[in-house]
């Protein structure tokens, strides 16, 4: 009986349950959490944002109302700030996806014996959390810091550069956060192409451009596009780096959801914000995989 | 005979609920003499510490915990936890304008003075129905001597003629705004007049900073020369080296009463009164005085002439001091802050 079981497994009526058993007990812990600790706060903001706001006494009051929507999509400043944000998770999606494809390139085809030094030191920028990287931005671009002090001593400026809360310090500090993670989901890909596919084109005449966009391209798809979804998400819902080097002038989703709910204590448009901000994140990211996929095919 | 060491089953299972029983009571005990304690972090926490609790509250056997953040995010905690039995905290330092807004959300317990007896020294204008007031200081003019002149007043500093020389603190918006409202014939009802100066001086390249102490770094490195801070901070900074003066406003001195007040869900109201008490006995606003430069609320803190001389105000300057109007910034805070981020700095 047991060497018949073990030659050739239970009939499949039992296999089949006892596996739905299986799979049951191993999703429930996740999915039981998921639904407590994402779902039933998101549930929650929802309904907050469907209610009014005294702003002199700067309480929520029960209601069911789209106001909050509506004042954010016909007020200039706020549809401004969700322009910017958009802008800036596009502009450093695709400067990651054209600075992280050659390095991942080469840490996924070197047959040195240091590779596993140069992954550890991709990630090793995310050891440091995002906040004391940005502080370490600050000290770099500061007017009297260390760029400033390094070109006006050799003399290249007279006077600081502006570094230091514009947009360019946002830019390049998302950049510097969301590097890793683009390069880690193109590595990944790319190490699981075969090297013989790409010699196969070069072998039948294709020039190294060619090669790139016919044949290594369209297999490192799936890796970039959970790069570039990885990277875009993360920037749309930046908020150490532009809170911190972006100053008080500038504007982006998330530190403006923070303001609202926490100087402002104005939930029901937090709320309200957190959930564009949330919708527009989603709807990009689906149409932009839709078209790459499309592309890909094509 | 053989069994005279063996321990048995019944007696094992009642020695082990004998030490849980005996283990739970110090737990007990040891939560009634917990206080948590919401406050802003860096210098004021630590002094909370140095101050009040090390040498106050331990040697009776109070055991201080804090919570420490931004006055925001903690006023947001403790309404989030309104509708709670028992809240997180059991005492929040926060601004007279903030303790005055979360009374009037309802959040905070109105309190019973004879239960604070060093609260019998206490300056009456500290007093209030539903907090107490624990150190204060007034608004002036800073600047740098080696850089310019000492302005006259709020209408001399947040003027466009210092252009990127002047610096704004971002987080003191509410002030600024007041300052500027009575630079420009307005008062502490009436903020109103004051933001067409203020657009005038972001136009001429008016510096904003996000925090104080970015403000002090830039007073530091001289990338500005003026602006508006609270007296304490200034001497804070002097004593850090940095080069500025104080000028007491012609136009007034806005007072700023930093104090603490108890959510009415305090989990110990008896730790939050013990505090309340502490934190008013001489000896710690004394040095709360040396330390960080601030005015003592009671009247029995003796603080060194010299001392007094620079962070308190001379009897000229004491009758310019002003008292807010709380429920008029309260009424319109969302207001002017909509203000500041869409139309001053947007």
């Amino acid at each position: 009986m047991t060497d018949t079981a073990i030659a050739h497994g239970p009939p499949a009526a039992v296999r089949r349950r006892g596996d739905g058993w299986t799979a049951t007990a191993l999703l429930t812990p996740a999915t039981i959490f998921v639904a407590i600790s994402l779902f039933a706060p998101l549930a929650i903001l929802f309904r907050y944002s469907l209610n009014e706001f005294i702003p002199a006494k700067k309480l929520m009051v029960e209601a069911l109302t789209l106001a909050n929507y509506v004042k954010f999509f016909t007020d200039p400043y706020y549809t401004a700030i969700l322009g910017t944000t958009v802008k800036i998770a596009v502009l450093v999606t695709l400067v990651c996806l054209v600075l992280g494809f050659p390095l991942a390139y080469v840490v996924a085809r070197t047959q040195s014996r240091w590779k596993h030094l140069l992954i550890i030191l991709i990630v090793l920028p995310l050891f440091v959390g995002n906040s004391v990287r940005a502080a370490g931005w600050m000290v770099v671009f500061g007017s009297k810091g260390f760029v400033n002090a390094t070109l006006m001593g050799i003399g290249l400026i007279d006077r600081p550069l502006e570094i230091m809360f514009t947009e360019n310090a946002v830019i390049i500090g998302i950049i510097a956060v969301n590097l890793p993670f683009m390069v880690l989901s193109l590595q990944s890909v790319i190490e699981g192409i075969d090297r013989a596919v790409e010699e196969a084109a070069f072998s039948l005449g294709a020039p190294p451009a060619t090669m790139f966009r016919r044949v290594l391209w369209p297999l490192a798809m799936p890796g970039i596009l959970a790069g570039t979804i990885l990277t875009f998400i993360l920037a749309m819902n930046a908020y150490a780096t532009p809170f911190l080097l972006g100053g008080p002038l500038f504007k982006m989703m998330a530190p403006l959801v923070y303001n609202q709910f926490t100087q402002q204590t104005n939930w029901p448009f937090g709320g309200a914000i957190a959930f564009v901000l949330m919708a527009v994140t989603l709807a990009l990211t689906l149409a932009a995989n839709l078209i790459l996929q499309r592309r890909a095919r094509g | 005979m053989s069994n005279r060491y063996t321990i048995h089953r019944r007696s094992l299972l009642g020695g082990g609920a004998a030490l849980a029983a005996g283990a739970a009571f110090p737990a007990m005990a040891q939560d009634n003499k917990r206080i948590v304690i919401g406050t802003w972090g860096g210098d004021y926490s630590r002094l909370l510490a140095k101050n009040i609790e090390t040498p106050l509250l331990a040697p009776k056997g109070w055991d201080v915990v804090k919570d420490e953040a931004n006055d925001p995010p903690r006023r947001a905690k403790v309404l989030a936890e309104r509708s709670l039995r028992r809240g997180t905290s059991d005492i929040q330092g926060v601004s007279a304008a903030n303790m005055y807004e979360m009374n009037e959300q309802g959040t905070i317990e109105q309190l019973d003075y004879s239960k604070i007896p060093n609260s019998a020294n206490l300056i009456p204008a500290m007093k209030y129905p539903y907090g107490v007031g624990h150190i204060f200081s007034g608004k002036v003019v800073l600047y740098n001597p080696k850089l310019m002149a000492a302005p006259a007043g709020f209408a001399d500093t947040l003027d466009p003629k210092h252009g990127a020389k002047l610096g704004i603190i971002d987080i003191q918006y509410q002030y600024t705004m007041l300052a500027a409202g009575m630079a420009s014939g307005g008062s502490v009802g009436n903020f109103e007049p004051g933001k067409e100066r203020l657009i005038a001086c972001k136009k001429a390249g008016a510096r904003i900073y996000p925090s104080n102490e970015a403000f002090a770094q830039a007073l530091k490195t001289e990338e500005i020369a003026c602006g508006i801070m609270w007296k304490a901070r200034a001497v804070q900074w002097q004593n850090a080296g940095i080069n500025v003066s104080t000028v007491a406003p012609k136009e007034g001195v806005p007072m700023y009463v930093s104090g603490f007040v108890m959510p009415k869900n305090a989990p110990n109201k008896a730790g939050a009164y013990a505090y309340l008490d502490a934190m008013l006995a001489p000896s710690a606003q004394e040095n709360f005085a040396i330390d960080m430069g601030y005015n003592p609320t009671v009247t029995n803190a003796k603080v060194a002439p010299e001392l007094r001389e620079r962070i308190g105000f001379t009897e000229e300057e004491q009758k310019r001091l002003v008292d807010l109007d709380y429920g008029y910034m309260a009424k319109n805070d969302s207001a002017f802050k909509e203000w500041w981020d869409k139309s001053f700095k947007g």
